[in-house]
């Protein structure tokens, strides 16, 4: 069975020890910075630190496959269009007639793909080096209701077994004859019958479990025990505020042109 | 000293919410500490229903409607709140699955689950989930991840989530339906090991050589009522047990070949049934 969505890989670097919200931090900085800041050396110089970053987690290579299947694409088709299209092009660099590829189109596409790498990058090193239930449990510790947190948690692991769920009762209507492969029309057809006993059977699995977990004392009033410790010291929250401060940096030298 | 019940019911009426007609019917009967009472009847004949009161389930989470008397350890069950009564009472229901938290990564987190609401201390926590999972056979399995586990495991894992709470009643609603015939015997030798130990349990079951072996007092349910309540050979006797619900195998290859009631209803009754005739 599916164990859960979380992208979570095992390890013991200092970004898996680091505490949620650093690495929280240090995401959204490096993509706000990505973003904001005028100038290649920025964006460059945001991914190869957290490349870096990925490394030291020892999840680089995860990255990579990402990187291949998802970025790559998404790079050629930008070089395509703002190369062949964008207002800005003067400079000819493929000429190739009514589809001549332009330097200034090409240099915004390619400067859009490097803030494009720097948000999935720091977006992955997150995921990669952060458990779920170390972000439930530090927002929790923060104030944020237990409910909610267990709300968070419990869903990556409930999607997935919803999901095959789905394929199940998809196999049981195959087997009374329903099609469910084939045109899109055929495809659509067989949607129907599968709504109800899908929703019918999620209504049933959620009641039932609501059931167990007021059965066990979920969302008693009073204090719930903290689950564990999450190492935090004065070193991080300094971190923390510098990354934050980065952002209204990048600001300042886009406003002022500094590069 | 007069000792109290465990369970005690005085003509329960309840009806679900919306529901034409009543669940359970008026019914009356009590439990007292120790005992092992096996729960039987056909479909919608009140049997989780009668779970679900004793846990308080009916009417704090369905709503519905509840007159009657019913009090679990003395308490008034409409006082208190289930998740209030989840130190001294337990419910185990069918599907292992759905009894995940889902937001747990290891089997020995999943069982911490129910103490850490209750702001149990964590060196009290780590003591009673280690015992849990002794009681229940899964120490070995205590870093899996709970979806790793078979269906019977599962089921277990279920259990040792209740057993950390200490509790002194077991509600069990047809715990077995969805397991194997390994997972089924493995988790019926748990429940006979708590009971030994003085653990009260009402399990509804719709195996009935399961029933008849394992519990000392039957109940029979049928339209939301008691209709017969004793030891194992005298409830399978009754003929309107046999018409609503059937008999256990040996009961019924007993009665087939001609010997009269009350029938044996485990496998060593029957054999010291059948060498006398």
């Amino acid at each position: 069975m599916a164990r859960g969505l979380s992208l979570y890989v095992e390890g013991d670097s200092p970004l898996h020890r680091a505490h949620p919200f650093t690495k929280g931090v240090l995401t959204l900085s490096a993509i706000a910075v990505a973003f904001i800041a005028p100038s290649w050396a920025w964006v460059v110089g945001i991914g190869l630190l957290v490349i870096c970053l990925q490394l030291i987690a020892g999840v680089f290579r995860r990255f990579l496959v990402v990187a291949i299947t998802l970025l790559a694409p998404i790079t050629v088709l930008l070089l395509i269009v703002q190369g062949l299209v964008n207002p800005a092009n003067r400079t000819v660099v493929v000429p190739a007639g009514g589809f001549s590829l332009y330097r200034e189109g090409l240099l915004i596409a390619l400067l859009t793909a490097a803030r494009l790498v720097d948000l999935i990058a720091a977006t992955f090193l997150f995921s990669f080096a952060t458990r779920p239930q170390d972000l439930a449990e530090a927002l929790i510790q923060k104030g944020l209701s237990p409910r909610i947190g267990y709300v968070v948690q419990s869903a990556l692991q409930i999607i997935p077994q919803t999901l095959e769920m789905v394929s199940r009762i998809q196999d049981a209507q195959r087997a009374r004859g329903l099609e469910t492969e084939g045109r899109l029309l055929t495809r659509a057809r067989a949607f129907i019958p599968l709504l109800l006993p899908v929703v019918l059977s999620s209504l049933v699995a959620t009641q039932e479990r609501a059931m167990a977990l007021d059965v066990r004392g979920f969302g008693l009033p009073g204090a719930r025990r903290q689950r564990y410790v999450l190492p935090d010291s004065v070193g991080q929250r300094v971190l923390r505020w510098a990354l934050v401060a980065l952002v209204p940096a990048a600001v300042v030298s886009r406003i002022l042109g500094w590069r | 000293m007069e000792v109290r019940p465990v369970l005690a019911l005085r003509d329960v009426r309840y009806r679900y919410a919306d529901a034409e007609r009543e669940a359970i019917a008026g019914v009356s009967l009590t439990v007292s500490a120790g005992e092992w009472v096996g729960v039987i009847g056909p479909t919608n004949a009140g049997k989780s229903t009668l779970c679900y009161l004793a846990m308080g389930l009916a009417p704090h989470f369905f709503g519905g409607r509840l007159r009657g008397e019913l009090t679990v350890f003395g308490v008034d069950t409409r006082r208190q709140k289930v998740a209030e009564r989840s130190t001294r009472v337990g419910l185990l229901f069918q599907n292992p699955f759905t009894q995940l938290s889902g937001a747990r990564e290891r089997v020995s987190e999943e069982v911490a689950f129910g103490p850490e609401w209750h702001g149990l201390p964590a060196d009290e926590v780590a003591v009673r989930v280690g015992e849990a999972l002794r009681l229940v056979d899964l120490e070995a399995l205590a870093e899996r991840h709970p979806l790793d586990l078979s269906g019977g495991q599962l089921q277990r894992l279920a259990l040792a989530s209740l057993l950390v709470m200490r509790p002194e009643l077991l509600l069990l609603d047809e715990p077995t339906s969805q397991l194997d015939p390994a997972g089924t015997n493995a988790l019926l030798q748990v429940l006979a090991g708590l009971h030994r130990s003085g653990t009260t349990i009402v399990m509804v079951e719709q195996k009935l050589e399961a029933v008849a072996a394992l519990c000392p007092r039957v109940v029979a349910l049928a339209d939301g009522r008691v209709i017969a309540d004793g030891p194992p050979e005298a409830v399978f006797a009754d003929p309107a047990v046999e018409e609503s619900t059937g008999l256990p195998a040996y009961a019924r290859l007993a009665k087939a070949a001609g010997l009269p009631p009350p029938w044996p209803v485990t496998v060593e009754a029957a054999e010291k049934a059948f060498h006398r005739a």
